[in-house]
């Protein structure tokens, strides 16, 4: 490409800087600043007094929760996505576009009015039991089993698109080579398949582990307000424009996504998994 | 008593016959149960659009009087209409911007672009949370320069900051496919270089950019949580507005009715596309059409 057109992307590096460290910028600022709803921004000092918000047991049940979720939503993802991404792959069927369209598809409407129908029918009465006459899912309204639902399918589909990137890629030529030197299926799938679409697995689960971790919506909506993610507690301290407190958890969670984003580039130098 | 020959099991044969047919039944079972689990929530709304009555725990008659109330239904109305304004001036822009950002980063050496990507992967990647706080603190730093910040604005500018980095992760695929050749053929042939870009390398890439422009429009219309923090002065999307009335519990059905036509008119959207691709490319394989909308 002509080195003439390097110029058009100094428009976008200054963009990128500044919307990417300024406002964390500002953000690691406030968090350590006594900015909140009663101090205005004139009189905004530093200030590490509201620290201990870290350690109360509200924040850390939190965090738990988060953490815990994240984990388990992006491991049932990754078995379910990997066997879904893996069957697409084999399928007979010749239009594989179509396939994952259909996966897709549920992403394309609403995330807060899927999450609220979905909260609407694990209720004791809902719509579907006045159709069909019982419960599909008992009465698991406001229980982790009702977020940790939510959450899995919800995110997925992302898992099962990055497994399927990956997969695609496999030459089958290595497949065959794998059988004739005499391994069965199973063992050509674990020395062979799943080696070579790890990279896809790991971009999945961070595109299923962060949204996850830092979602307040989803655990609102489906626990009825019972289970608190750290999302939740944002979300709170947004709302009573609490910004130093809200700005010390978001600054916490940072740090995770930062731990995450290395671990992806170790294995995916310029984010071709990512879409 | 003696066996006269060895059977195949004795040279390590083993039958997994039985167990690959209990494994395909269960197979078949899970991706019902797996495809069921993705779509419940899309046929849970599409029977609650249908249904005559506003309680959502009984079905009462079939109906389609909140598919011609959506109109009606002011608050739900501007919700669309702010959404829909949001959505397509940051596309647009993302779009635009995106591409011609994607062919400078190209332009540039290896080592600076993998730096530059990288960084371009901060927005897709970040917590959304974390992404709207810090654009709402860094909006509210400016406030005191700028006191009416808040509203289309801040929205549009959220919106465009996670929109470009899904444009330019789309177009550089096709960048790095296209022949570096087409571009120097173009110019001894007397083409100026921005002239040549817009002629030869442009249409090369235009697959790429047509999703780009999709995907940063999926992204930007269902976007809550950036658009949660930054918005302001009761400037509403859709989200926004259906997460404040699912607190009231007064959610009309028109807005279940609006969903559901959005869907089946995504999914025609999706197969009519598919489908003029394959007169178009005839010959050529799913592979590379999924790609194309894809990558």
């Amino acid at each position: 490409m002509n080195k003439e057109f390097k110029v058009l992307s100094r428009p976008y590096m200054v963009w990128l800087s500044v919307l990417v460290f300024i406002p964390i910028l500002a953000m690691l600022v406030i968090s350590f600043s006594n900015l909140n709803s009663s101090v205005s921004m004139s009189e905004l000092v530093l200030s590490v007094s509201h620290f201990n918000l870290l350690w109360e047991s509200s924040t850390l049940i939190a965090f738990r929760n988060s953490i815990l979720f994240a984990t388990i939503t992006t491991f049932i993802s990754f078995v379910l996505g990997y066997f879904i991404a893996y069957e697409i792959k084999l399928s007979k069927f010749k239009n594989k576009f179509i396939l994952l369209t259909f996966v897709i598809l549920p992403m394309w409407s609403n995330l807060i009015l899927r999450t609220e129908s979905l909260a609407n029918i694990m209720s004791e009465n809902n719509i579907l039991k006045s159709i069909i006459g019982f419960n599909i899912f008992g009465n698991i309204s406001g229980t982790w089993i009702a977020v940790l639902f939510g959450l899995v399918f919800t995110y997925m589909p992302f898992m099962i698109l990055s497994v399927y990137t990956a997969l695609e890629k496999i030459d089958f030529a290595l497949e065959e080579a794998a059988l004739d030197l005499g391994l069965r299926p199973i063992k050509k799938f674990w020395k062979v398949v799943f080696p070579l679409s790890f990279k896809g697995v790991v971009t999945g689960s961070i595109m299923v582990f962060l949204p996850t971790l830092a979602g307040f919506a989803i655990p609102k909506i489906l626990s009825r307000g019972q289970i608190v993610f750290i999302g939740n507690i944002i979300e709170q301290k947004f709302i009573y424009t609490n910004y130093n407190h809200g700005a010390l958890l978001a600054v916490v969670i940072l740090i995770f996504i930062l731990g995450s984003i290395l671990l992806l580039t170790k294995f995916d130098k310029e984010g071709e998994t990512l879409l | 008593m003696e066996k006269e020959h060895a059977s195949i099991q004795d040279y390590g044969y083993r039958d997994f016959s039985t167990l690959n047919r209990i494994y395909q039944v269960f197979k078949k079972v899970l991706i019902v149960l797996i495809v069921l689990g993705l779509y419940i929530s899309i046929i849970v709304i599409a029977i609650q659009s249908l249904n005559e009555s506003r309680n959502l725990s009984d079905f009462t008659r079939l109906s389609f009087q909140w598919y011609g109330n959506i109109l009606q239904e002011e608050e739900l109305m501007q919700a669309i209409r702010n959404t829909f304004l949001v959505s397509s001036i940051a596309t647009v822009l993302a779009t635009f911007l995106g591409t011609f950002f994607a062919i400078g980063l190209y332009a540039l050496s290896k080592k600076v672009r993998v730096f530059w990507m990288l960084l371009n992967n901060v927005p897709i990647l970040n917590a959304d949370i974390v992404t709207g706080f810090s654009l709402m603190l860094m909006f509210r730093l400016l406030m005191v320069i700028f006191p009416n910040i808040f509203g289309l604005f801040t929205l549009v500018m959220a919106h465009l900051f996670f929109t470009i980095p899904y444009v330019i992760l789309s177009v550089m695929p096709k960048l790095k496919e296209t022949d570096p050749n087409l571009m120097d053929a173009a110019m001894d042939l007397g083409v100026r270089p921005y002239k040549a870009l817009v002629k030869v390398v442009i249409p090369a890439i235009k697959a790429g950019i047509f999703s780009g422009m999709l995907l940063a429009l999926t992204m930007s219309i269902d976007d809550f949580a950036i658009s949660y923090f930054n918005t302001g002065a009761g400037f509403d999307n859709l989200s926004i507005w259906i997460y404040a009335v699912i607190g009231r519990r007064n959610l009309t059905p028109s807005v279940y009715a609006f969903s559901t036509l959005l869907t089946i008119f995504t999914l025609f959207g999706l197969l009519i596309y598919q489908f003029l691709q394959r007169q178009k490319k005839g010959r050529k394989n799913e592979k590379n059409n999924f790609n194309d909308i894809r990558s």
